[in-house]
């Protein structure tokens, strides 16, 4: 077993445990079914390729990071969060952010992966490379909103975002798909900030 | 990096191209229904030339991705014109396939993700450097980031700078999942045209 496979099975063990622990009991059994749906069929997919995608430690501790973040936020089906709810009384906000932070969480996350393996794999200029994540990051995000309206209609039919996932918010497509965009261009930014001097590939 | 297709006095296929949608522009130009609304949609064509007519001499498009372009602003004109909802065609479609709403701008949507990915993958394999499969993937990702970022904007002005004006420019039409039908519109288009380029790229091998 090489190095990096030692710690990527460290990283999906803890993974593993927070998520079982999260499994038990969470707040809203059905939303926690809906909320798991795409992380397990996007740690099935890493698992089939990850040996051909040939990522960096530091792009699967991001990865293992947003697994978590997730896994916390489907157990307490983000709208009951604690965190979000104290953030909510605390600074006066109208509804419970925690899920904003995770699509924040997603695009600063995620867009390191994505930026590393179109750099290895898609022959793009280190130049396009930090405007590409972000740009999959939103599609991605566009998708997921597209999927979540779908859901919506299905589980909850006519209730539109007064359903969980929008908490009354009529913007609420679009205020977390900003998030998304947001978390990948600062990532892209810290990015472009740390390893600036480095040559182009 | 050379200039596969020369300057632009010497490009008459361009040049008739650009006359023609500037002449189709300026008569959809005169007394269009809501001028503000009008002047909103226009910001798009604003930043759209903006873009290319700088990065003509440095980064030419083909031909055919100019005229894909040029095609698709052609159509965002007479939405422009007719505010979208109150589009002629859009009310003969509703009422003879017994529609709800005017669905002109969901077409339209369409066209977007339809008709530039041929142009976006254009970019992104020769300037991008991208191998051929993925820059048509990545073209789509484009086009659909785009689409969803085009909805955040359409999200802001109408909260923000519009407010009176937001339900017509938004032309939501009462859907409340209007942003997400308009996004699968283009997603779906992107995807269409992909697809065809893929089918073209394994007839040719």
């Amino acid at each position: 077993m090489s190095q990096q496979n030692k710690f990527i099975g460290a990283l999906a063990a803890l993974c593993a445990v927070i998520w079982v622990l999260a499994a038990i009991h969470p707040v809203d059994r059905q939303a926690w079914t809906l909320e798991n749906l795409l992380l397990v069929l996007f740690v099935f997919a890493l698992s089939l390729t990850h040996q051909r995608l040939h990522l960096s430690n530091a792009s699967y501790i991001f990865i293992a990071l947003f697994v978590i973040l997730h896994t916390i936020g489907a157990h307490y089906t983000y709208a009951k969060m604690p965190v979000g709810l104290w953030a909510k009384d605390f600074l006066g906000f109208s509804r419970n952010h925690a899920d904003r932070v995770a699509h924040f969480g997603f695009g600063f996350l995620l867009a390191f992966p994505v930026r590393e393996l179109l750099l290895r794999v898609s022959g793009i200029r280190r130049g396009w490379s930090f405007w590409l994540p972000p740009a999959i990051i939103l599609a991605i995000s566009g998708f997921f909103e597209i999927l979540e309206s779908i859901v919506a209609e299905t589980v909850a039919p006519g209730k539109g975002v007064e359903w969980l996932g929008g908490q009354g918010d009529e913007w609420d497509a679009q205020n977390d798909m900003l998030s998304a965009l947001l978390g990948s261009l600062t990532m892209m930014a810290a990015v472009l900030l740390t390893n600036g001097k480095r040559k182009a590939r | 990096m050379k200039q596969p297709y020369g300057r632009f006095i010497d490009n008459s296929f361009l040049q008739t191209a650009l006359a023609c949608y500037a002449l189709f522009w300026a008569v959809l130009a005169i007394h269009p229904v809501d001028r503000s609304d009008w002047f909103l949609e226009n910001l798009l064509v604003f930043a759209t030339a903006s873009v290319l007519i700088p990065t003509y001499r440095k980064f030419q498009l083909s031909n055919l991705s100019y005229a894909l372009i040029l095609l698709f602003l052609a159509l965002h004109a007479i939405g422009a014109h007719y505010t979208y909802a109150k589009v002629p065609i859009g009310f003969w479609l509703r009422d003879f396939l017994h529609l709800h709403r005017n669905h002109f701008d969901r077409l339209i949507h369409f066209a977007f993700g339809f008709l530039l990915v041929y142009p976006m993958r254009e970019l992104f394999q020769r300037s991008a450097g991208a191998h051929e499969t993925w820059a048509v993937w990545l073209a789509v990702a484009a086009l659909a980031a785009l689409s969803s970022f085009f909805e955040i904007l359409e999200g802001i002005i109408a909260q923000v700078v519009r407010p009176d004006l937001g339900a017509a420019y938004l032309g939501t039409q009462g859907d409340i999942w209007d942003a997400q039908k308009d996004m699968t519109a283009a997603f779906l288009g992107a995807i269409l045209t992909a697809l065809l380029l893929t089918v073209r790229q394994h007839a040719r091998r």
